[in-house]
């Protein structure tokens, strides 16, 4: 929403990786190791995304809420912080705060309709508390920026605009990562822009060179992306993330 | 950090994140009613600092935190502006105060019984409030000042492509300083340039509310701000409000008696809007602008003349009204803090004593249907050249330096115990708000803050600029009640007071008209 991404709180949040791969004390005690604790977060942003998806919610919101969820596990613990609430709390105060709003009891209905596990079937009630938690803990900074306008922009200038679906999937997957609090937004779309232009064998060197970007920092971000495609194909099965969240003994 | 049992909050611990508790703050005074809440006069209990707590009441809401205040916190945390208010933080109370009742019968959803507040920097006043009191008459510096910070907070806002959408006097606060910054983003948005976006038109209070949302348009930009501000533009100079419908089409009527009918030749593409069939005026009307306000000075008709233009895109902008020759031509704009200070005006007392001035409202409402009253507010003196046999202090003139001549007629409108500050004995001279810097007409890029050298030069009555000062100079004045109720709910109280048919419920329905 805003106009400057640099003077903008979500800037000055942005944080190395180190400190975003710290699992919270009280997750650790219960033993729940780093890569249970990304793989989590995983199945929550993918969860948000199929939530709104019944709730037809824009892209934005999603990468809104995805945010919100991964900023709320740099300050809190996933043990007091049930993810399975999280995860729809943050996708309904994004809602709101992208001006898509959508009503608490029809999400309810959704996540009743998506789920048959008990566990995650949460009250209007507790939504709504969580809201408030949620909003404590991210200091009440709800401007997010997100990586979509740069690209379709940088894409323009690079003459590229073929490339617009694909990169523009690897942008929506990089919300399966802790990218967003790492990196200024439009890195990561000039990372996804690189991987795309490979993929599809053009020619960009020229284009980037002229950018005068870290281009060290773009090929990083590539890299963690492809690292990530990788890996996925090991860790898609939903078990895993239940018996994950299991150790966290919570509702 | 402890573990509250599932399905119950937390609440032994405070956060070690986020927000801070209202209890470190004591509430002094209720300042203001607003619609999504309450607002205190406080002070911080750690440091003294008086602030305004706004509070947002969670009691009614179904859905959870209102949207209003997701609104107004994602920008308000964004604009960091020396004319637009700060949000200094939140702070959150864990369940019930000690001075708030419980209401049985509260069974939303919600069960989170606690509050927020929205803690501000504390203001002393509103336009509103401040232009209404018995007696008050501004001076053309003063009300050039006013303005250039208007509008340079408003163009703060959007170059930040922010629309306040709500404009109105008693939403422009004004502290001891004479500094004036924009409050109340309650109704405020993030727009994009293109306009592409489908913008709800039921917003600002009705009588400043721009012709095109009238006829139904939901493409808009900043041109709706500054509509907005031509109507307290004028509202200034003229000493009262201009532009006052009871409903929407009367608006509507009373915009085209003033400004004309809107056509495809004074506004292009007018006859595309939604609504412009159903209202356009079956009679020929010309803009009559320039006869009405007669009495204004030539620059500030000719700003008058573009903010008040009914084609949003032909209408000033608010940089561009910066760049106006009024804030260029004698009198300047004088500097904020040569500004008298006034005892604060907010008028807001008990809630026994808030009821009873509503019902004096509707009553006055309703005799004003019957029997339009004159208007008591006094305008500023338009015209040069004119005698002033009584110089020296009008009552106008600031409280401090006419205590002894002119007791201000009406007392304090507000009462917060001990009245802070209202002695400060002749810290300003007499013509402290007035003339000055006539020699000095430098100019600059509308940011330079070069204000005239002025306020402390020798008080006018001593002949220096009789032929040029007569205009801002108090006169003889008469004083009197003001004859229309006051909204003075600053930090975004709009309930009560003047206009209050205007939004009807709109504001608080806070779901399916927004977008």
């Amino acid at each position: 929403m805003a106009s400057n991404f640099w003077t903008s709180s979500h800037c000055k949040q942005l944080m190395d990786q180190e400190e975003v791969d710290v699992v919270p004390a009280l997750d650790r005690e219960r033993g729940l190791t780093l890569e249970e604790f990304k793989l989590i977060k995983m199945h929550m942003a993918n969860n948000i995304w199929k939530l709104a998806q019944h709730a037809k919610l824009r892209q934005r919101v999603v990468a809104t809420a995805v945010t919100y969820m991964r900023r709320v596990y740099t300050r809190k613990s996933m043990t007091e912080y049930d993810p399975r609430l999280v995860a729809p709390t943050c996708l309904y105060l994004a809602s709101k705060a992208e001006e898509s709003t959508v009503q608490a009891r029809l999400l309810v209905f959704y996540i009743k309709k998506i789920y048959t596990d008990e566990k995650y079937r949460y009250e209007i009630k507790d939504i709504l508390e969580m809201e408030m938690k949620i909003l404590e803990a991210l200091d009440y900074y709800l401007v997010v920026y997100h990586p979509y306008r740069s690209l379709s922009q940088l894409l323009q200038d690079a003459g590229m605009k073929d490339l617009t679906h694909l990169s523009w999937g690897l942008v929506n997957d990089t919300y399966k990562m802790d990218l967003i609090l790492i990196y200024p937004p439009y890195m990561i779309a000039l990372a996804c822009i690189h991987i795309a232009s490979v993929l599809k064998e053009k020619d960009s060197t020229a284009w980037f060179e002229e950018l005068h970007v870290d281009m060290n920092v773009v090929k990083n971000i590539s890299m963690e992306i492809l690292d990530f495609y990788d890996s996925q194909n090991l860790i898609t099965d939903e078990r895993m993330t239940n018996a994950s969240l299991n150790k966290l003994a919570l509702k | 950090m402890s573990v509250a049992p599932t399905g119950h909050l937390n609440l032994e611990e405070s956060p070690s994140r986020g927000s801070r508790s209202v209890d470190c703050f004591e509430k002094l005074e209720q300042i203001g009613e607003g619609t999504y809440g309450q607002v205190y006069m406080a002070r911080e209990i750690k440091t003294g600092e008086i602030v305004a707590l706004k509070k947002i009441r969670m009691d009614n809401e179904r859905e959870g935190f209102p949207i209003t205040a997701i609104r107004e916190i994602k920008i308000l945390k964004k604009l960091k502006h020396e004319n637009v208010i700060k949000l200094k933080e939140i702070v959150t109370s864990q369940g019930p105060e000690r001075d708030e009742q419980v209401k049985p019968g509260s069974t939303d959803g919600n069960k989170y019984k606690g509050s927020i507040y929205m803690v501000f920097e504390y203001m002393d006043h509103d336009l509103t409030g401040l232009a209404d009191r018995p007696g008050m008459r501004f001076s053309i510096p003063q009300i050039k000042c006013y303005m250039r910070q208007l509008l340079t907070g408003l163009h703060y806002c959007h170059v930040n492509q922010v629309l306040h959408r709500d404009i109105k006097g008693s939403n422009l606060l004004i502290d001891n300083e004479g500094n004036l910054k924009l409050a109340d983003f309650g109704l405020a948005r993030s727009f994009s340039n293109d306009q592409n976006g489908n913008l709800t038109n039921r917003v600002i209070t009705l009588w400043y509310r721009p012709p095109e949302l009238l006829l139904g348009t939901t493409k808009y930009g900043p041109a709706v701000d500054m509509w907005s501000v031509g109507c307290i533009f004028a509202e200034l100079l003229h000493g009262k409000p201009i532009l006052t419908g009871k409903n929407e089409p009367e608006q509507l009527n009373k915009i085209f008696e003033l400004c004309g009918a809107p056509d495809e030749v004074n506004w292009p593409g007018v006859s595309k809007i939604p609504w412009y069939n159903n209202f356009k005026p079956t009679r020929p009307m010309k803009r009559r602008v320039r006869e009405v306000f007669k009495h204004f000075d030539r620059y500030a008709l000719e700003l008058l003349e573009r903010m008040l233009t009914l084609d949003p895109s032909q209408r000033i902008a608010a940089k561009d009204a910066l760049d106006a020759e009024y804030f260029w031509n004698d009198p300047l704009p004088c500097d904020p803090k040569s500004l008298p200070k006034y005892e604060s005006s907010h008028e807001f007392q008990t809630k026994k004593k808030r009821q009873q001035q509503r019902q004096n409202e509707e009553l006055a409402k309703r005799q004003k249907l019957q029997h339009p009253q004159p208007h008591v507010r006094l305008p500023p003196i338009q015209h040069t050249g004119q005698a002033h046999p009584q110089v020296r202090s009008g009552p106008n003139q600031p409280m401090h330096n006419s205590q002894s001549q002119h007791p201000v007629v009406a007392g304090p409108s507000h009462h917060y115990g001990k009245p802070r500050g209202p002695s400060v004995p002749n810290r300003y001279p007499p013509s402290g708000n007035s003339v000055g810097g006539y020699n000095n007409p430098s100019r600059g890029g509308y940011s330079g803050s070069q204000y005239p050298p002025h306020g402390r030069g020798p008080p006018y009555a001593t002949g220096a600029m009789p032929g040029t000062g007569p205009r801002a100079t108090g006169n003889a004045y008469v004083v009197g009640a003001p004859n229309y109720p006051q909204g003075g709910a600053p930090y975004g109280g709009s309930g009560g007071g003047r206009g209050t048919n205007m939004m009807g419920g709109n504001r608080n329905s806070q779901y399916g008209w927004q977008q």
